[in-house]
């Protein structure tokens, strides 16, 4: 086990220099004009990043909206007795109903659990590996999708959210049961 | 879906500010208006004629809470100054004072700019201290903070947005050169057999697959700078092969669902530097969840699609329903 970790902990240091050297050197040996190509390939950074601006404006003000409504403390209420009923602890549901919507607010969860448990505690293992497990569903969405101007997302949002709703609760068994 | 969603987030945060707000006012939360007895004892030797004369405030607990009816436990003393003027006297707590609810929140919305609560001092008895104190009325603290979450959170999307277009650039400088050198496609031909029946859409040989694999092996790597203008390649890849360019395809819904479950080989940077060496306990939860996760994702999006409210309508359908629309 700690020889496969240590393996894959090297690996992910390696991967990211290998490739930004392996690409225009074998590149270099297939007799591409590199330089060229690259600039003419990095133009299009500019654009996509401006194409995703109103989608993110769209996405993040309305998120930013609800977070300051306090409508997260009536959530969190009427949600305890349902999430009571299977398992989940209450300290962790402000996780559970910010991650798909902000990384930053969730990364603050997580720390503000860390001062007030200590790393040791279950819940902030239950809360760090419901933070590494998905992703901010809804700013993937409006960056992938804004990137190709798809204003129709038909089943991805249904998608997403199903998949982190499975994620944040496996955790809490995953943790309870490796840890508890 | 997203409609709904976006539009209910907006309304539901009126709602919640506007019950939030009405339920302050009704319980007079911050006793707008009416003076707050405290005990102000100036500093030994302090000259009681001067302009600035530091003083320590003394609160009695039991007296705030009832005052308040709040649960919170100040602490007995607080330093502050209080300021002579023509005008009269002003209490100033010190700036950036831990203070317990709700004076943490008067201070908040009443002097954003110096944060320090504060409030004109009357009856003050320099001999016993005793005196009150009267801070300014505070309402409407949640849609205040509403209006201001949206406009700066509309800051932040351009900062966000802007902020990527380096590593963009970068990554999509590299993968021009990828393409052109033909990495691409063996990336393609080995991987095909694999993926291909997530993406039955994409043609034998596309380089949309090709990226793909690139995008979900720099997730799974926890490489987040790197996934992201991957995932957009890829995405401009699958739109080449979309028929209407405004609807996503298939491909583009599992490709999404994918990367927002997609298993964690390696944690992300944000992760790894907040929980420390505490991480590597938690490797293998991660691993487990995110497989899990994977697997509903695959499942959710294929059966999801097959839906008849998320099909993808034909070009013919959506031009004759827009002419109708329009």
């Amino acid at each position: 086990m700690e020889t496969i970790r240590s393996f894959i902990e090297i690996a992910s240091v390696f991967v990211l220099p290998l490739l930004i050297v392996g690409f225009p050197l074998y590149g270099l040996l297939k007799k591409v004009p590199v330089y060229e190509e690259f600039v003419e390939g990095a133009k299009g950074g500019f654009k996509v990043a401006v194409t995703i601006i109103p989608y993110l404006v769209a996405i993040l003000f309305a998120i930013g909206m609800f977070r300051a409504s306090g409508a997260m403390d009536f959530l969190v209420d009427g949600l305890r007795p349902i999430f009571g009923l299977i398992g989940v602890p209450p300290e962790v549901l402000p996780m559970m109903i910010l991650r798909p919507l902000t990384g930053s607010g969730s990364a603050a969860i997580v720390l503000d659990m860390i001062n007030q448990f200590g790393e040791d505690s279950i819940l902030v293992k239950m809360v760090a590996t419901m933070f590494g497990s998905t992703e901010t569903t809804f700013y993937v969405i409006a960056v992938y999708f804004g990137a190709v101007n798809i204003k129709r997302t038909r089943h991805a949002v249904p998608a997403g959210l199903i998949a982190d709703a499975v994620a944040l609760i496996s955790a809490v068994y995953v943790v309870r049961w490796m840890f508890g | 879906m997203l409609n709904y969603i976006w539009a209910g987030l907006i309304i539901l945060s009126l709602v919640f500010g506007i019950v939030y707000d009405a339920n302050d006012l009704a319980s007079d939360t911050y006793r707008n208006g009416e003076s707050y007895a405290l005990t102000v004892s100036a500093a030994p030797g302090a000259d009681m004629q001067s302009r600035r004369i530091p003083v320590t405030v003394s609160v009695n607990p039991e007296e705030y809470r009832a005052f308040y009816g709040s649960t919170s436990a100040p602490d007995t003393s607080f330093a502050g100054v209080v300021i002579q003027n023509q005008e009269g006297l002003q209490l100033r707590f010190a700036e950036d004072a831990s203070l317990p609810e709700p004076w943490a929140t008067i201070r908040s919305q009443t002097s954003e700019r110096d944060n320090d609560l504060r409030g004109p001092l009357e009856d003050w008895d320099t001999a016993t201290g005793s005196a009150t104190v009267t801070f300014s009325a505070v309402r409407f603290v949640k849609m205040r903070a509403i209006a201001a979450a949206a406009l700066s959170m509309a800051e932040l999307a351009v900062e966000l947005a802007l902020g990527l277009i380096g590593v963009l650039a970068l990554w999509m400088g590299l993968l021009q050169i990828a393409e052109k050198s033909g990495l691409i496609d063996s990336v393609v031909r080995y991987t095909q057999p694999i993926l291909r029946p997530l993406f039955p859409d994409i043609p034998k040989g596309h380089p949309a697959m090709g990226m793909i694999v690139l995008n979900l092996t720099a997730n799974m790597l926890g490489l987040g700078n790197a996934a992201t203008p991957l995932g957009i390649k890829a995405m401009e890849e699958l739109q080449t092969l979309n028929e209407d360019k405004e609807t996503a395809t298939d491909s583009m819904v599992m490709l999404l669902a994918m990367n927002t479950a997609s298993v964690q080989i390696v944690p992300p940077v944000l992760l790894v530097a907040l929980m420390g060496l505490q991480i590597n306990e938690l490797i293998f939860a991660i691993i487990i969840v995110t497989t899990i996760s994977l697997v509903v994702a695959v499942v959710a999006a294929k059966l999801l699609g097959r839906m008849q409210r998320f099909r993808s309508r034909p070009a013919a359908v959506i031009a004759s329903s827009e002419s109708r629309e329009g």
